[in-house]
C-alpha cells in the first residue's frame, strides 16, 4: 500500500493465497466427486461443501459490513434468505409448469393459458389454501427476471432500511437491535400463510432444476460446487478490493470515530448504506446458490438466530480479515455437523454420559464466550500470530 | 482581511441550561484567536455551533464571500465548506497508518464513488510527505498512529487539519498534557497555519496564549464578556472577578 | 291464566282445602284423554291438573313423561308401578304408596304420551320449576326456556316473578320475559317497547333475539311485491345473480366457464369438436364457439349468452325481505341493533383497551430489567429473555416440591428473585466486567451465554412445555359485562407490575443504591471521582435487572407455557420496549412497554384473524418511529446523551 500504482493483486498476496487455496480445493473436489471423479466424495457431502462456501461467502460481507465497518448487522440472514427464495420462486415455478405442462397435455382438449396458470397456482399454493398467484410472482416465470430479484431485493431493502436507520444516526446496539427487528418482522411475515411464500412451507423441491431433469444429483451438485467456489473467489476479491485502499481506511475509520471521520468532510451515512447494501446484494446472491443446494427453504431460516450465527462465525474466526471469516465458518459449521451428527464419541463421566447431540451447543455457547473474552482476534489472530513468527 | 466567518445572536440550551446565551462573534481571513474562559463557559459547545454538532436554538451563523447559512448543513458539508477541527483529546484512526492518516485527510472529493474508484497521484504522495514534513513525523508516515506520543498525536491530528486545507481552523486546548517543547513545536504550527487561513484557538493556558500573540476573546456564561489583546483583557475587572473567583 | 296461578299458589297456603279433591279423581274426569294423550287433547287435562294446585301433580307429570303411568284396565284407575319378579306393585298416584301388591303385569297397560304430549308435558311443567322452592331447579328450568324460546312459556314466566325471592333470578326472568314479548308479544306495541328495552342488553341472547326478529329470506321477482317487508336490495355479482334467477325463473343455464373442457371432452370427434379442430380449442373463446356449435345441433343444452344475461338482469330484481311482516317491528329491532351494536363496539374497545394494558404490564416487567442494566452500563444482555426462562423454571421445580399452588407462589417469587439475581451477578463478574467500553462484543457474548443456557434448559427440563399452574383463586376472569372480561392472572400480572413499578421508583429516587445509580447512569466518570464504586454500582444494577427478569418470569409462567425457549419470544419486544421507551428511565420503559402493548393490540383489532401480521407490523411502526425519536420516548439530552 505504501507505494502508488501497483496492482491490487500484487499488493494483496494473501488474496492470492486464498484464491490458490480455493482453486486447489475446488480441483481436490472436482477430482473425488462421484460425478467427475472417483467418487470418495458422496454428492451429499458435495452439496454440503458447496453450502459451506456459501455461508463463507455471507461470512465475508458480514466481515466486510461487522469487523471493517463497525455495522454489527444481526439481519444479514435475511438478505441471504431473500435471495434464496428469489432463486427457489423460479425453480418451484418453472418445475411445477413442467409438471403440469406434462399432466395437462395427456388430455384430450388442450389447455388454455389461463387453466395452466391456474393449475400451477393450486399445485404450488395448494397446502396454504390458495389458488392463485400472488401479486410477488409476477416475475416468477422467467430466470433472467428472478435473478436480477436475487440482486434488487435485498439491495433495495438493505438501501432503505440503511438509509432510514443511518440516515437517523442509529449506531451501535441500538442499530443491532433495529437489524434484527426487520428480520424477525421479515420472518414473521414469511410465516403466514396469506404472505404469498407458502408460509411455514417454504419454497421445497429447489434441488431439481427445471430443464435438468434428467441429469443426475451428482452431476448438479458439482455445478453448483462449482459456482458456489466461483462466487466465493469473487466475492473475496471484492471484499478485498473494497477494503484495501482508500475505501478501506475510510471504512475502518467509521468504525473507530465515525463523529472524527464525518469533520474530516466524509458524508459518513454514504459509506455505511454503500457497504451495507454492497454486502446485502452480495450476501443475497450467496443465498440465491445454497438454497438449490439445500433443496428447501422455509422463514425459520431467516429467524434473527441465523443472522446471530453468522456474527459468531466472523467473531471465532477473526473480525477485520476477511480469511478470519471464511476458516470461522469452516470451523464451525464442520464442528457443528461433526458434533450434532453423532459421530462424536460420547464422554462417560460415570454418574453423567455427555451426548454431543444434547451438549453441542452448550459448548458452542461457551466456546464463543471464551473467545470474546480471551481471543478477541479470533482464529485469525491465531494465524498472524503464527505468520509474524514465521 | 475580510470577515470569514460570524456568529450573531446565538443561543442554545439544554434542558433548560443556557450553555450559550445570545453570541456574536466574527472571524477574519487570515486571522489567530485565542479563545479563552472558565470551565462551562461555553467554549465545546461554542464549536459544536459552528460544526454544526449541535443546531442552536436561535442567532444565525454566516460563512465565506458568499454569506451562507452553516445552519442548514450537516457535520461533513461544513467541514467540506472548509471548517477543519481538532478535538481536545487527540483522535487520530490508531489502528491506521501516518500516512494512511493523512491520505485520508487530503482534500480530495469525498463521495463514496470516488474514494472507492480513487488512484493514488503523485501530487497526493508529495503533499502528503510535505506535511509529514511540516509536522516532524517524516520518519513515522508507515508506523501505526497508535503508536505514536501523545505529542506526535496532537501534530498528527493539525497535519490532518492541514491536510484538509480549511480556512478556518479550530483547536481545542491543543497544548494539553504537552512537554515544554513540544508545545513550542506547536505554537509555531498554529502561527503558520494562521498566515494563511483563519485559526481559532480555545485554550485554559494563559502562558500558552500569550505566546500565540493575537487577540483574545473571553467567553463567560455563554456571551463574550472582553474582547481584545491578552494585555487588555486580563487588566479587565470582569475578567479577573470571573478568573480568580468570587 | 294469571288468575287461575294465583289461585293455585292461594290452595297451597292452605293445604287443607286441597284435600277437597285428590288427583284421581281429576284424572278420572279425564279418563280417556290420560290414558291415551294425544297432541290435541292433552291441554285441558294439563290446564285442569294445574288449576287444581295440588302437591302431587308436578310429580305426576314426571312420570306420565317418563312413561310410569299405568292403567288398571278392570276400573280405568291410574297407578304407578313397581316391579316385584314376575309380579308387580302399585303405587298410589299421588303419594307412591302401594296399594296392591302381587298384581299380574297383564291386568294393567303402560300410558305411552308420544313427543307432541310429552313435550306439552313438560311445558306444563316448567311453571311448576319457575316456582320450585329449589334454586337450581328455578334456573334449570330459566335455562330450558332460554335455550329454546316459545310463546307458550310467556305466561308461566310472568306468574312467577312476582313471587321470585331471589333478586338476580328475578332480574333473568323478567330480562327473558322481555325477550319472549319482543318476539311473541300479543301487540304491536307491546312487542316494540320489549324491543326498545333490548337495545342496552349487550347478552349474547339478547342480541340473538334481534336477529332472530329481523332474520331474511332471500327473494327474487321483476317487480317487488306490495305486502313484503322490504330488507335490501342485493347487488350479487352477475354471474351468481343470473344463476339463481335462471334457477328460478327456468332460463337456460349458465355456462361454467371452468368446466368447459370437461363438458366438450365427450364430444370429441375425429379430433374435432363441434367442427373445430382440437388443437385450436386451447382459448376460451374457440371452445365457446365449439359449444355453441354443438347446442345449435342440439347436442348440448342452449346457454345464456351475454345479451341473455343483461336483459334478465335489467327486469329482475333480487332482494332480501323480513320474515316478520310489520316494518315497524323491524325498524325498531334495527334501531334497537344498532344501540346494541355501538355499546358492543365500545365496551370491545374497553375489553381491547384491558387487554393493552395487561400486556404492556407483561412487556413492562419483562423489559424493566433490561432497561436498568442497559441504561446503567450501556450494555444490551442477550441473556435476558433466559433469565425470564430461568425464573419460571424457578417456579415450575417449586411446585414440584410444594404442592399447595398459592404457598409454591409465595416461595417461587422471591426464590426466582435471588436466583436470577446470582445469576446475574455471576455473569458480570465472569463476563461482562472484562467488556466494558465494547458494547458489540457484550452483546454477542452474552447471545453465546443465552444458547448455552438454552440448550441447558433443554437438557434438564426436556423440549416439551412444563406446567407452572397458577392458584384456584387466580382462575377464572373478571366479567364486567357480557363483552368485557379480563382473567385474574392478567390482573394479578398488572398489579406485579405496578407494584415492581412503584418499588423501583423507590429504589432509584429514595434510597443510596439508587442515588448512586443514578449517577453513575449519568457521569460515570464524575461519580467514581465522588467515591461511588461503579464496579459495585453496576454489579448491583445487573443483578437487580436480572432478578427482575426472574420474577417475570413466574409471572409470565403462570400464563404461557415454560419451555426453553420462552425467553427468546420475549427478547425482542423487550428491546423493542427499551428502544422506544428511551434508555435508563423508569418512565420510558412504562411509556415504550404502554405504546408497544396498545400498539399490537391495535393492529390485532383492525385485523384480528392475523397476530402474525400484527406483529410484523408493530416491528415496522418501530423502525419508523426510531426515525423521529431515535434516542426513545424519554430521551437523556445534552452531554449526558453522550455523543
Amino acid at each position: 500500500m505504501s507505494t502508488p500504482n501497483r496492482s491490487f493483486l500484487a499488493q494483496n498476496p494473501s488474496v492470492l493465497w486464498f484464491l490458490g487455496f480455493l482453486g486447489l480445493f475446488t480441483l481436490l473436489v472436482t477430482v473425488f466427486s462421484e460425478a467427475t471423479g472417483t467418487g470418495v466424495i458422496s454428492t451429499s457431502f458435495v452439496k454440503t461443501l458447496g453450502k459451506i462456501l456459501c455461508l463463507c461467502l455471507i461470512a465475508i460481507a458480514m466481515d466486510v459490513v461487522w469487523g471493517y465497518c463497525g455495522i454489527l448487522s444481526l439481519g444479514h440472514f435475511a438478505f441471504f434468505g431473500i435471495g434464496g427464495y428469489a432463486i427457489g420462486m423460479w425453480l418451484m415455478y418453472a418445475r411445477t409448469e413442467g409438471i403440469v405442462a406434462d399432466s395437462l397435455a395427456a388430455q384430450a382438449i388442450p389447455p388454455t393459458a389461463s387453466e395452466l396458470s391456474d393449475a400451477v397456482a393450486s399445485q404450488i399454493f395448494g397446502v396454504v389454501g390458495a389458488s392463485e398467484f400472488p401479486p410477488i410472482w409476477a416475475f416468477a416465470h422467467s430466470l433472467p427476471l428472478q435473478l436480477l430479484m436475487v440482486v434488487l431485493v435485498p439491495g433495495l431493502l438493505a438501501l432503505v432500511f440503511g438509509w432510514l436507520a443511518f440516515r437517523s444516526r442509529v449506531t451501535g446496539v441500538y442499530l443491532s437491535i433495529l437489524t434484527q427487528a426487520m428480520t424477525l418482522a421479515l420472518s414473521l411475515w414469511l410465516f403466514q400463510n396469506d404472505s404469498g411464500l407458502r408460509g411455514n412451507n417454504g419454497l421445497s423441491g429447489l434441488q431439481n432444476i427445471p430443464g435438468f431433469e434428467e441429469t443426475p444429483q451428482a452431476l448438479i451438485s458439482i455445478w453448483f460446487f462449482w459456482a458456489s467456489a466461483a462466487a466465493l473467489g469473487l466475492g473475496y476479491v471484492l471484499f478485498a478490493w473494497v477494503v484495501s485502499g482508500k475505501m478501506g481506511s475510510v471504512i475502518r475509520a467509521i468504525r473507530d470515530d465515525e463523529a472524527r471521520v464525518r469533520f474530516l468532510g466524509y458524508h459518513v451515512e454514504s459509506y455505511k448504506l454503500f457497504v451495507f447494501t454492497l454486502t446485502a446484494i452480495v450476501a443475497g446472491i450467496a443465498g440465491a446458490l445454497y438454497y438449490p443446494q439445500a433443496g428447501i427453504i422455509n422463514p425459520a431460516e431467516i429467524a434473527p438466530i441465523a443472522s446471530i450465527y453468522l456474527a459468531v462465525w466472523v467473531a471465532i474466526g477473526g473480525r477485520g480479515r476477511l480469511y478470519g471469516a471464511v476458516l470461522g465458518t469452516v470451523f464451525v459449521t464442520l464442528a457443528s455437523s461433526w458434533f450434532t451428527g453423532g459421530s462424536a464419541p460420547d464422554v462417560n463421566l460415570g454418574v453423567y454420559t455427555i451426548k454431543w447431540t444434547d451438549w453441542w451447543l452448550v459448548l458452542l455457547g461457551v466456546s464463543f464466550v471464551a473467545v470474546t473474552l480471551f481471543a478477541p482476534q479470533g482464529l485469525g489472530g491465531l494465524v498472524d500470530k503464527l505468520r509474524r513468527k514465521a | 482581511m475580510s470577515t470569514l466567518l460570524e456568529l450573531s445572536g446565538v443561543s442554545v440550551s439544554f434542558d433548560g441550561f443556557k450553555a450559550i446565551n445570545n453570541l456574536s462573534f466574527q472571524i477574519g481571513e487570515p486571522e489567530l484567536r485565542a479563545i479563552i474562559g472558565p470551565n462551562g463557559a461555553g467554549k465545546t459547545t461554542f464549536m459544536d455551533i459552528i460544526t454544526g454538532k449541535t443546531k442552536p436554538d436561535e442567532g444565525r451563523v454566516i460563512w465565506g464571500d458568499k454569506n451562507i447559512s452553516l445552519l442548514g448543513l450537516s457535520e461533513s458539508q461544513i467541514a467540506r465548506e472548509g471548517v477543519g477541527r481538532k478535538f481536545q483529546k487527540p483522535t487520530v484512526f490508531e489502528a491506521q497508518t501516518v500516512r494512511e492518516n493523512l491520505a485520508m485527510a487530503l482534500k480530495n472529493p469525498r463521495g463514496p464513488f470516488d474514494v472507492l474508484f480513487y488512484k493514488k497521484t503523485k501530487r497526493g504522495a508529495e503533499r502528503v510527505e510535505a506535511i509529514a514534513e511540516q509536522i516532524g513525523l517524516t520518519d513515522s508516515l508507515t508506523r501505526l498512529a497508535g503508536e505514536l506520543s501523545h505529542g506526535q498525536k496532537q501534530w498528527l491530528e493539525i497535519g490532518m487539519l492541514l491536510a484538509q486545507e480549511p480556512r478556518l481552523l479550530l483547536v481545542d486546548e491543543p497544548a494539553a498534557g504537552m512537554t515544554p517543547a513540544e508545545r513550542e513545536k506547536t505554537t509555531e504550527m498554529l502561527v503558520e497555519a494562521a498566515k494563511t487561513r483563519a485559526v481559532v484557538v480555545v485554550e485554559h493556558d494563559m502562558e500558552f496564549v500569550r505566546r500565540l500573540n493575537c487577540k483574545v476573546t473571553v467567553l463567560n456564561e455563554g456571551s463574550v464578556l472582553a474582547e481584545g489583546s491578552i494585555d487588555h483583557v486580563t487588566s479587565d475587572p470582569q475578567v479577573i472577578d470571573v478568573y480568580l473567583g468570587r | 291464566m294469571l288468575r287461575v296461578l294465583l289461585t293455585a299458589l292461594a290452595l297451597l297456603w292452605l293445604p287443607l282445602a286441597s284435600l277437597a279433591q285428590d288427583l284421581q279423581s281429576i284424572l278420572q274426569e279425564h279418563q280417556a284423554e290420560v290414558a291415551k294423550p294425544s297432541r290435541s287433547s292433552v291441554g285441558p287435562v294439563l290446564e285442569a291438573l294445574t288449576a287444581s294446585g295440588l302437591p302431587g301433580v308436578p310429580a305426576f307429570l314426571n312420570n306420565w313423561q317418563d312413561k310410569n303411568v299405568h292403567v288398571r284396565e278392570e276400573d280405568g284407575l291410574f297407578f304407578l308401578v313397581e316391579e316385584t319378579g314376575d309380579t308387580v306393585t302399585l303405587l298410589d298416584i299421588a303419594t307412591a304408596e302401594p296399594v296392591a301388591e302381587g298384581v299380574d303385569p297383564g291386568t294393567l297397560d303402560q300410558i305411552r304420551p308420544n313427543g307432541g304430549v310429552r313435550r306439552a308435558i313438560s311445558e306444563a311443567l316448567v311453571q311448576f320449576q319457575l316456582s320450585d322452592p329449589d334454586i337450581t331447579r328455578r334456573m334449570e328450568a330459566l335455562d330450558a326456556i332460554s335455550r329454546n324460546l316459545d310463546p307458550d312459556q310467556l305466561g308461566p314466566l310472568q306468574g312467577s316473578i312476582a313471587n321470585e325471592p331471589d333478586p338476580a333470578l328475578k332480574l333473568r326472568k323478567q330480562r327473558l320475559a322481555n325477550y319472549l314479548i319482543a318476539r311473541f308479544g300479543e301487540t304491536r306495541d307491546d312487542r316494540i317497547e320489549a324491543i326498545d328495552a333490548l337495545s342496552d342488553d349487550l347478552s349474547v341472547d339478547g342480541r340473538a333475539v334481534l336477529s332472530q326478529i329481523l332474520t331474511t329470506r332471500t327473494e327474487m321477482a321483476q317487480e317487488i311485491p306490495q305486502d313484503v317487508n322490504l330488507a335490501r336490495i342485493l347487488d350479487l355479482p352477475r354471474e351468481e345473480a343470473y344463476a339463481m334467477i335462471a334457477a328460478q325463473a327456468d332460463l337456460p343455464p349458465l355456462l361454467d366457464e371452468n368446466a368447459l373442457r370437461s363438458t366438450l371432452e365427450p364430444h370429441v370427434e375425429n379430433g374435432r369438436v363441434g367442427g373445430i379442430p382440437v388443437g385450436q380449442l386451447a382459448t376460451t373463446e374457440a371452445r365457446l364457439m365449439a359449444y355453441d356449435a354443438l347446442a345449435a345441433q342440439g347436442t348440448l343444452p342452449p346457454r345464456a349468452l351475454p345479451r341473455q344475461i343483461d336483459e334478465t338482469l335489467a327486469n329482475w330484481t333480487i332482494y332480501e325481505a323480513y320474515d316478520e311482516p310489520e316494518t315497524a317491528i323491524t325498524d325498531a329491532a334495527l334501531a334497537a341493533q344498532k344501540g346494541v351494536q355501538t355499546r358492543v363496539a365500545a365496551s370491545q374497545f374497553a375489553d381491547i383497551s384491558l387487554d393493552a394494558l395487561s400486556l404492556a404490564s407483561i412487556y413492562f416487567l419483562a423489559a424493566i430489567g433490561l432497561a436498568i442494566t442497559f441504561g446503567v452500563m450501556g450494555v444490551i444482555n442477550m441473556a435476558h429473555g433466559e433469565f425470564i426462562m430461568m425464573g419460571a423454571y424457578t417456579g415450575y421445580v417449586v411446585q414440584q416440591f410444594v404442592p399447595n399452588y398459592t404457598a409454591s407462589l409465595i416461595v417461587a417469587l422471591p426464590l426466582a428473585f435471588l436466583i436470577t439475581f446470582a445469576a446475574g451477578v455471576a455473569m458480570e463478574r465472569l463476563v461482562i466486567r472484562w467488556l466494558y467500553n465494547r458494547p458489540l462484543e457484550t452483546l454477542l457474548a452474552t447471545f453465546g451465554i443465552s444458547i448455552a443456557l438454552q440448550q441447558l434448559a433443554k437438557n434438564i427440563f426436556g423440549t416439551q412445555a412444563r406446567p407452572l399452574t397458577s392458584p384456584g383463586w387466580l382462575d377464572g376472569a373478571w366479567q364486567i359485562n357480557d363483552v368485557i372480561s379480563i382473567s385474574y392472572i392478567r390482573i394479578a400480572i398488572f398489579v406485579l407490575a405496578l407494584l415492581f413499578l412503584g418499588l423501583l421508583l423507590f429504589i432509584l429516587k429514595k434510597t443510596r443504591l439508587g442515588l448512586e445509580v443514578r449517577a453513575v447512569t449519568q457521569n460515570p466518570r464524575m461519580a467514581a471521582s465522588m467515591g461511588i464504586n461503579p464496579d459495585k454500582i453496576k454489579m448491583m444494577t445487573f443483578g437487580l435487572g436480572s432478578g427482575i427478569a426472574g420474577i417475570a418470569g413466574v409471572a409470565i409462567g403462570l400464563y404461557a407455557k415454560v419451555t426453553s425457549e420462552m425467553g427468546a419470544d420475549y427478547i425482542v419486544q423487550s428491546f423493542m420496549t427499551v428502544v422506544v421507551g428511551g434508555v435508563g428511565n423508569v418512565w420510558g420503559t412504562l411509556a415504550g412497554a404502554g405504546l408497544i402493548g396498545i400498539l399490537q393490540k391495535g393492529i390485532e383489532w383492525f385485523n384480528p384473524s392475523n397476530t402474525l401480521a400484527a406483529q410484523t407490523y408493530m416491528i415496522l411502526f418501530i423502525i419508523l418511529f426510531i426515525q423521529f425519536r431515535p434516542k426513545g420516548i424519554v430521551a437523556l439530552k445534552g452531554r449526558a446523551a453522550g455523543d
